[in-house]
């Protein structure tokens, strides 16, 4: 395998560096762009680089109370919204790992049944729903209808059937409750699963922006790819700014990815598609 | 196990309760809701009145709507099998890389797949731009006239298939190369002992076991993608004509446009046949998998 | 078994059910104030938006002023920033000008507003005062969506109307909106100086399509597009109404909305022009903005524009330097006669919500807005550079009065050589006039005329039948 009759390791590198060059260039380019004149992002003949390396677009936006506040309360929303998920579904996710219980084939069918509803058809009702509940332009709105997910519960579940049963039997004999097994022998071995599974939730709060844009009108609620979106059609001449402001809302998720992304890399293994 | 029933109830019960209220007064009330609604005429201010099967009617009679799923289908059909022999090659690729420069490739790579569709649009509505793009100015050195990208019927679908391919080409890599670190080294090292090729390797060893990767990715990509609709919203908003109104932007037009909602609702609902069964073939397929593993 | 399971599953699934709805109904209550009586100044919850600061002086008043304040959410479609702090200027004057109405002002973004709206309809919430243009009235109204204003305003205040304006906002014998503006919604733009450089006489606009791109072709060249109208069906839906007008004499069904009405020569010029337009390479092959904005014509990248009236109050507030250069004129038509309409007059009314509860409160915030001291109307003018139109007398009146209004050459041209010979917008849904567009778009991409035309009409005879529209048209 090694060497013989395989294309020199030299080309395999220059291939992948190719590559990744090409699936990093379009962020680069809107990071790029953010330091350009507004009328030079579209500019004719196309360059990548400015003329002149200006920091107004960024300091600019930075500088926009709405944008500041947007990414803070995103930010804080996406936290809390990441935590709450892992709580939730972990917690459903070991009592249907581990646990046996009445109704549990019942409880499981239901639960699994609502991976299975899209979106778009509860959008409308959802919305109902959550007025009548008023939680119109509150955080309650944003982070609670989306936190139980049977996907992320599936996914938490296949990973505690792989941790062997004797770990906890040892506990149980010395006379230990099932939520103290919970939470003090699988949570902390959860790392790996809630790296991955909060990192999804964290990425699918924070992208999100029809439900922001049905549920929150507040301007101190808005959240950050609302307030892009609608400084896109309204303020379509200021290109170089909403270059900035692209960039700039994807650093926080870049950000954390880097900071965890060992264990996302090595979880894409244990996500198990043996 | 038996004998701790009564106290593993309780426990179970504690440790479930969030999930099932939060899941029932947010996914399954909303859609026994939806449900209901979709047999109404259902205008806000006057009486609802039931109409049957009405809005199915009219939905599954609608052109527009049959276009929109062969326009799912297309999107799907181009933006899938594209990502997945791309990542498998790049896989191969990195699989054969030292251990540092492959670390730094898998970071790298997988960065696009967290941004947001958002994003990704604004970043590929200024690359497919007209006149400053850089799409129109690549082809321009090779003597070619620049395009309307995004306006051209026949170049629409596929400038909008770029970003998807973009979006989710890095973590179907990882996961392909996973899959290919999973394989064994001396199925490699016995195939060499008979004298194989790389091409023989690839086709009796590497490609058999990773079927249920590939398929795995092929069924969650193809649910993906079906049900992408940020991308044709703010690219193109479905335009030219209807070429990149996939259906979930079809659904959304009617029910911002239409004066009663039942239609779009009850289009949403015959989409979820179709979804919901793709959907329950690849828990089918996981779960059996899990089930032998666990 | 199966019986078994299946009987606890039922069981379980209606426990949770009922688990859900007492949830449900607990948050329900609990908030009252929010949903039922938005009145009450008393709840911070009440008023959600406002900074800590308010709430708190809220929260002191209600013993001195007593429960009759009450609280009116007035949403508002994002203009022009300069007609957004209008409203916000005039509202803010109107909730000190008097103690016992309260507006709250919510500027919706474009992109979100019929999205939200829905939405808030649904749920029974939607603002008890709406911005609405003239197109949706009568479907609102014949829906109820909308409330008559006969009872709730004084009938002297339409009598300032001008009849064709009356016209627009009345369904039936009622009224149903009150208009703020009128703005023709095809106006042609075009560069004085690039005229001259291609040869043209910068005073003579071309006055026939067949004029339009053979100019067109002579102003096109690198860097500039010779001409630019809208080019995806969405806006061509509503841009081209004048046209259609224009070209066949009518809209492309029949007055009692029983069947299409498509299939005539005048349509077939129409499209033509747009795909030879389009095709010719006198127009960007990907539009560069949307119709309603006019900026890359600002920009210098388009030497012929067609867009709304309001593209001079973008001209004139952003790019100042360029105004001596722009003409303006009505847009070219089939045959060269000027007295055909080339646009229908869009705009803008107040109208208030059919589930109001305080609809005399919100009819006399429309009153005082809309309807009141022609002051208020002469400011909105002004700071939108006259792009806009009055559709009441007095205001017009007061403006003689007003130098700056009077002797503005482009008010003047507007007023005179296109709003005398424009139309009004069409009501029937917007599926028809979608229909339409799209036929153009085909042929701007490419399909014959004969066919996008077919396809249009056998659409449009669809929608009518599914939807049962045939003689439904309330006007």
């Amino acid at each position: 395998m090694k060497t013989q009759n395989t294309i020199p390791k030299i080309v395999l590198t220059a291939i992948a560096i190719f590559v990744t060059i090409l699936a990093l260039f379009p962020l680069l380019w809107v990071i790029i762009a953010g330091f350009k004149e507004k009328t030079e992002v579209l500019a004719t003949p196309f360059r990548f680089f400015p003329e002149q390396w200006r920091v107004t677009n960024y300091t600019d936006i930075l500088s926009d109370a709405v944008f500041q506040q947007a990414m803070l309360i995103t930010f804080g929303g996406a936290i809390v919204f990441a935590a709450l998920t892992l709580l939730v579904n972990a917690s459903a996710a070991y009592a249907f790992a581990r646990l046996e219980f009445r109704f549990k084939g019942a409880i499981w069918l239901y639960v699994i049944m609502t991976m299975f509803i899209p979106g778009m058809a509860i959008l409308l009702t959802s919305f109902i729903v959550v007025t009548k509940m008023g939680m119109l332009d509150t955080m309650g709105v944003l982070i609670l209808p989306g936190i139980a997910s049977a996907g992320h519960m599936f996914f938490m579940r296949q990973f505690y059937l792989n941790i062997p049963q004797s770990l906890e039997e040892a506990a149980l004999i010395d006379g230990a409750g099932r939520i103290k097994i919970f939470t003090g022998i699988f949570i902390p071995m959860s790392f790996p699963v809630f790296v991955i599974v909060g990192i999804g939730a964290y990425l699918g709060y924070w992208n999100s922006f029809v439900w922001p844009t049905m549920t929150v009108t507040n301007i101190d609620l808005v959240q950050i790819m609302q307030y892009l979106y609608t400084f896109r059609s309204e303020r379509s001449s200021e290109m170089g700014m909403l270059m900035a402001g692209s960039a700039l809302s994807a650093l926080p998720t870049i950000i954390l990815f880097l900071i965890f992304q060992k264990y996302i890399i090595s979880g894409i293994k244990i996500s198990g598609l043996k | 196990m038996k004998k701790n029933w009564s106290q593993d109830n309780l426990s179970a019960y504690v440790l479930l309760s969030p999930i099932l209220i939060l899941l029932t007064i947010f996914v399954v009330i909303p859609f026994f809701y939806a449900i209901r609604v979709s047999f109404y005429d259902w205008s806000f201010y006057q009486e609802s009145t039931f109409v049957g099967f009405r809005n199915f009617y009219m939905v599954i009679t609608d052109r527009l709507f049959g276009e929109a799923v062969m326009v799912g289908l297309k999107f799907a059909l181009m933006v899938v099998p594209s990502t997945l022999i791309l990542a498998f090659l790049f896989a191969n690729i990195v699989k054969g890389l030292g251990s540092r420069m492959a670390s730094f490739v898998k970071t790298s790579v997988y960065i696009p797949t967290i941004i947001s569709g958002i994003v990704a649009s604004v970043i590929f509505v200024f690359i497919f731009d007209y006149v400053g793009g850089l799409a129109n100015y690549v082809i321009g050195l090779f003597g070619y006239e620049p395009k309307g990208w995004l306006a051209d019927v026949s170049t629409a679908l596929p400038s909008i298939v770029a970003p998807a391919i973009w979006l989710g080409f890095g973590l179907t890599a990882l996961i392909m190369l996973a899959g290919l670190l999973d394989i064994p080294e001396n199925y490699y090292e016995a195939a060499d002992l008979e004298g194989a090729g790389a091409f023989a390797k690839m086709r009796y060893i590497t490609i058999p076991l990773m079927r249920n990767i590939f398929l795995f990715l092929m069924v969650t990509g193809f649910t993906a993608n079906i049900s992408q609709f940020e991308l044709s919203l703010v690219m193109t908003n479905g335009g030219p004509l209807s070429v990149t109104t996939t259906p979930n932007l079809y659904i959304f037009n009617h029910f911002r446009n239409d004066v009663m909602v039942g239609n779009s609702i009850a289009a949403s609902l015959l989409l979820f046949l179709v979804l919901g069964s793709i959907s329950a073939i690849i828990f089918k397929v996981l779960n059996s998998e899990k089930a032998v593993d666990g | 078994m199966q019986a078994k399971k299946k009987m606890s599953w039922t069981a379980l699934l209606s426990i949770l059910v009922i688990l859900a709805l007492a949830v449900t109904g607990c948050g329900g209550s609990g908030n009252k104030n929010t949903n039922t009586s938005p009145s009450s100044s008393s709840s911070p919850s009440s008023s959600p938006s406002s900074s800590g600061e308010s709430s708190e002086s809220a929260s002191e008043t209600p013993s001195s002023a007593p429960a009759e304040k009450v609280t009116l959410e007035f949403w508002a479609n994002k203009f022009e920033p300069t007609t957004d702090a209008w409203f916000k200027k005039w509202v803010g004057e109107f909730n000190k000008s008097q103690e016992n109405i309260e507006i709250k002002l919510t500027i919706v973004p474009g992109d979100a507003w019929d999205q939200k709206m829905k939405a808030a309809q649904a749920a029974g919430k939607a603002p008890d005062i709406r911005t609405l243009d003239y197109g949706k009235i009568a479907n609102n109204a014949k829906l109820g969506a909308i409330l008559p204003l006969n009872d709730l305003m004084d009938p002297t205040l339409f009598d300032d109307l001008y009849d064709n304006v009356k016209d627009f906002v009345t369904v039936g014998d009622k009224y149903y909106a009150y208009p703020k503006l009128v703005e023709p919604s095809t106006v042609l733009y075009y560069r004085k100086d690039l005229f001259k450089e291609a040869g043209l006489d910068p005073e003579k606009p071309p006055t026939t399509w067949a004029e339009v791109l053979e100019y067109g072709k002579k102003l096109t060249k690198k860097g500039v597009f010779g001409f630019s109208t809208a080019q995806n069906a969405g806006d061509l839906g509503w841009s081209s109404w004048g046209l259609q007008y224009n070209s066949a004499g009518h809209l492309p069904v029949t007055d009692d909305w029983s069947k299409a009405d498509v299939m005539n020569d005048g349509y077939k010029a129409l499209l033509n022009f747009y795909a030879t337009a389009y095709q010719s390479g006198i127009m960007p092959k990907q539009q560069l903005s949307g119709y309603a904005d006019a900026t890359p014509f600002g920009q210098g990248k388009v030497a012929m524009i067609v867009s709304g009236s309001w593209a001079m109050g973008l001209f004139r507030n952003d790019f100042k330097d360029k105004l001596a250069n722009i003409g303006v004129a009505p847009m070219a038509t089939i045959d060269g006669d000027q007295t055909k309409p080339t646009a229908t007059l869009g705009g803008w009314t107040l109208a208030i919500d059919g589930k109001s509860k305080h609809a005399q409160q919100a009819a006399d915030f429309i009153s005082y807005l809309l309807a009141g001291d022609p002051k208020i109307m002469i400011d909105f003018f002004k700071t939108s550079g006259f792009s806009k139109f009055s559709p009441r007398k007095s205001v017009d009146e007061a403006m003689k009065a007003d130098p700056d209004a009077s002797k503005d050459a482009f008010r003047n041209m507007v007023a005179e050589k296109i709003i005398p010979y424009s139309k009004a917008e069409p009501i029937y849904p917007w599926d028809i006039s979608f229909a339409f567009s799209t036929a153009i778009e085909s042929a701007m991409k490419g399909t014959s005329v004969d066919k996008a035309l077919a396809k249009a009409e056998k659409d449009i005879n669809d929608f009518i039948t599914k939807s049962n529209l045939a003689g439904t048209n309330p006007k």
